[in-house]
């Protein structure tokens, strides 16, 4: 009697056990990620906090969904006037902050001001003033018609007018899913949701973000003590159990500028500008054509990539008739045709000028080390001698605009190709260190800033690439060499599911909690 | 009949002592004779280990690629041995630049009065008193890396230790009888430095630096391994063993295993080499 009491009181435990394990009310409800993106400014969208990626603390007017299709976000209506010189922007009503002030268009108007007057990462010198209508209604005015201006209204984050002020980078307050718990610099970021949050609700109400190198990112993925860790390309045939590798694709490249002058000028920060053999077209339509990108994506990339034409591959802004294939032959039948001859040594001379240049590249960047090595392997067989030379940052930006340089980028925004090509862009920071130069190309981005909208632009950014006659690209003047597209490697827990991501932008690691608030646990 | 007693118990301690000479000459002459075999065999290994094969890349070690190939496809063996060189060169010229100094400096102040004397052991205790690696990146870090760069800095940070050694040598000699007879007939101390100190100092200077060139030869590679000292795309033991890190966990075992190894027999090499040699000056040790 008591033995069969026994046996069906312990058939009830497991039971029930089993069912209170199965139940919902018990699925995972944080998360631990390695993927990097500790900024070093801390989370202040005036100091460029949020433009890859999501800001999580604070929320802004648009938002790109999975297809960089725009959806609103704060924003319920935005108009541009049609002299291209205002826009009008209708706020959604009841947005608090996680201090509980509402979020009003008197913010809107400060943040835009603020990140105008900071001259952060964000280009907002085209902006005249930004101003409070009503409560819900803001009205920025520009300079002149320029039609990137909106991207500020993905990557700008909303801060209170109130509060913001010496320290908030540190102790950000915002509208956005997630408000801040503790941030350790060099260590980790804990983050638990902001539930005065008017979009929908994340299924995890707490992450944290531990900032570790790869090594010990990866080692604490095979313990089990973190569920997504970013993962470099080398590594990512080294699958952990229990996790799922997930490749997404990105815009994030690497390419060769080629400094475009003759040497022998000095910019105004007496640094010397120009090459002798890289201010040659044919050189550099050359080395376009001969680098066998292919082999790179295999031998650097471990094949986890995708050989670039352009700085904006597959976006609608990017010109898809502007690729070059590859065509060893054509090159070096094209670098006899200009006068660079083969000499005794196996490398071209022309007029006693050695076709030979350095290749910087940040030495701490295992990839861009892999990558100006192969670059000048292939190179050798064209008869170009490039020096593989690794240097720190600082070394790298006084040799620029001499010497060509394994550089990256990658955006969701056209802004960026203007930068890259534009004259007046020429030498500042990194975007065009060689200083490309050419009326029509500027012409072209010219018209495309004019355009009514960013559709409507589109023709313009691809004519400037190449419009059959000349642009940017490697079939005209070839400013610069790009040579691949990474592929961004996670490693995820199998039960996590972080839906449709979008194509990602330069960085790897952070742009992935871009859609964070469509994340799923799928298991029990 | 007591002498030859004394003899006969004598005799086994003596014996070891010349086995033990013998014994560290057969090593220091084996240990020279693999030092010198390295540079012989990258020079024969031609542009191998340097031209990268893209069709060969990260194979295991195998008849072909004794110590297996890297990312690039470049022979390890090959590379290995360039390395090797490389360091060989590094330490070897550190190292002489360092007991220069060193024997400089020591009989400069031997030469010299109290207060010279005075401002050598405060520049000894100085340089002995700061972090060696830490010195060691910042020269490297301000030159801008290189070879150059790391000989400089190796020389100009591991000269101390020998100094204080040869420094206290100086001192007892200064004391001896043919030293001070030397000063009573009128000879100046830098002659009595030059003429009567120097030879004294020889085995010392010797052993100090054979001794030396391993430690030169690690600390240059740890140097690189930091990124602070060769170029990254060269073949050094420093740039090989920071490359492999990253394919460790990805089972690529022989890429740090092989130059790391060949980076401590080298080194044990060198200290049997100079152990060896100190075992035969040492008078103590020495004699027969």
């Amino acid at each position: 009697m008591n033995r069969s009491f026994a046996g069906w009181a312990g058939l009830l435990f497991f039971s029930t056990s089993s069912l209170i394990a199965g139940a919902p009310a018990f699925a995972k409800n944080d998360l631990v990620l390695a993927i990097g993106g500790e900024p070093d400014t801390g989370y202040d969208p005036l100091l460029g906090w949020g433009r890859y990626g999501h800001p999580l603390f604070q929320s802004t007017l648009l938002r790109r969904d999975a297809d960089l299709n725009t959806v609103p976000d704060l924003a319920t209506e935005w108009k541009l006037s049609d002299d291209r010189l205002v826009w009008t922007v209708t706020l959604r009503p009841g947005v608090v902050f996680s201090d509980g002030t509402p979020l009003t268009a008197e913010d809107v108007a400060f943040t835009f001001n603020e990140a105008a007057s900071a001259g952060g990462a964000l280009d907002l010198t085209v902006m005249e003033k930004a101003e409070a209508v009503d409560d819900l209604t803001v009205r920025i005015e520009l300079k002149r018609p320029w039609v990137t201006f909106s991207e500020n209204f993905y990557s700008l984050g909303i801060v209170p007018s109130d509060s913001y002020g010496q320290g908030y980078a540190r102790n950000p307050v915002g509208s956005g899913p997630y408000r801040l718990v503790s941030w350790t610099e060099g260590e980790q970021l804990i983050v638990e949701a902001n539930p005065d949050y008017y979009g929908p609700k994340s299924q995890f109400e707490r992450l944290t973000f531990v900032f570790t190198g790869e090594d010990a990112g990866l080692a604490a993925a095979r313990a089990g003590q973190v569920d997504m860790v970013s993962v470099p390309a080398l590594m990512a045939d080294d699958m952990i159990d229990g996790f799922k590798r997930l490749q997404v694709m990105s815009v994030d490249n690497r390419g060769l500028t080629f400094p475009m002058q003759e040497p022998g000028e000095v910019n105004a920060q007496g640094e010397a500008v120009g090459n002798a053999v890289t201010s040659d077209p044919a050189i550099r339509r050359a080395i376009n054509l001969g680098v066998d990108r292919e082999q790179l994506v295999e031998v650097v990339l471990n094949g986890f990539g995708r050989p670039a034409a352009g700085p904006a591959d597959g976006m609608p802004w990017s010109n898809a008739d502007a690729a070059v294939t590859y065509a060893p032959d054509e090159a070096r039948a094209m670098l006899d045709a200009a006068g660079w001859l083969v000499g005794d040594d196996g490398f071209r001379a022309k007029d006693g000028v050695k076709a030979g240049f350095k290749i910087y590249y940040p030495a701490s960047d295992a990839v861009r080390q892999a990558l100006t090595v192969v670059v000048a392997e292939q190179l050798k067989a064209l008869g170009i001698n490039a020096q593989p030379t690794g240097a720190s940052w600082e070394q790298i930006e006084r040799f620029a605009h001499q010497e060509p340089v394994m550089l990256g980028w990658g955006s969701h925004s056209p802004l960026e190709v203007y930068s890259l090509y534009n004259s007046d862009w020429g030498g500042v920071g990194f975007y065009n260190p060689g200083y490309f130069s050419d009326a029509v190309v500027d012409a072209h981005l010219a018209d495309a800033q004019q355009a009514a909208t960013l559709e409507a632009s589109y023709p313009h950014w691809q004519a400037a690439e190449w419009d059959g006659e000349t642009g940017f690209s490697a079939r005209g003047l070839a400013g610069w060499a790009w040579l691949v597209n990474l592929d961004h490697i996670y490693f995820t827990n199998e039960c996590l599911d972080i839906g449709k991501t979008q194509i990602e932008p330069h960085g790897h690691g952070w742009p992935i909690t871009t859609m964070i608030d469509q994340w799923a646990w799928t298991c029990d | 009949m007591a002498e030859l007693g004394e003899r006969q118990t004598l005799e086994p301690l003596i014996l070891p002592r010349m086995d033990n000479r013998v014994r560290s000459f057969a090593a220091a002459a084996v240990c020279l004779f693999l030092i010198l075999l390295i540079p012989v065999a990258a020079l024969m290994a031609g542009s191998a280990g340097v031209a990268p094969d893209f069709t060969a890349r990260l194979v295991p070690p195998d008849w072909a690629h004794w110590f297996g190939t890297d990312q690039m496809g470049r022979d390890m063996f090959a590379r290995t041995a360039k390395a090797l060189t490389t360091s060989l060169w590094v330490g070897l010229f550190a190292s002489a630049c360092s007991v220069l100094i060193a024997v400089v400096m020591v009989l400069v102040s031997a030469a010299s009065g109290r207060w010279m004397d005075a401002l050598v052991s405060l520049a000894i205790d100085a340089t002995i008193g700061l972090p060696h690696l830490v010195l060691l990146i910042l020269i490297c870090f301000a030159l801008g890396g290189g070879p150059f760069a790391v000989t400089l800095a190796l020389a100009l940070t591991h000269w101390p230790r020998l100094a204080r050694i040869l420094r206290a040598e100086v001192m007892q000699i200064k004391q001896a009888d043919y030293i001070i007879s030397a000063r009573h007939f009128g000879k100046s101390w830098a002659a009595i430095a030059v003429g009567h100190v120097l030879p004294q100092l020889v085995p010392q200077m010797l052993v100090g630096f054979v001794l030396m060139v391993p430690h030169a030869i690690l600390h240059e590679a740890s140097l690189t391994f930091l990124g602070f000292g060769l170029e990254p795309t060269s073949p050094a033991i420093g740039v090989m063993l920071a490359d492999s890190m990253r394919y460790l966990t990805a089972g690529k075992w022989w890429l740090g295993l092989f130059p790391g190894l060949c980076l401590l027999l080298f080194v044990l090499c060198f200290d049997a080499v100079g152990n060896g040699l100190r075992l035969i000056f040492d008078p103590r040790t020495a004699q027969t």
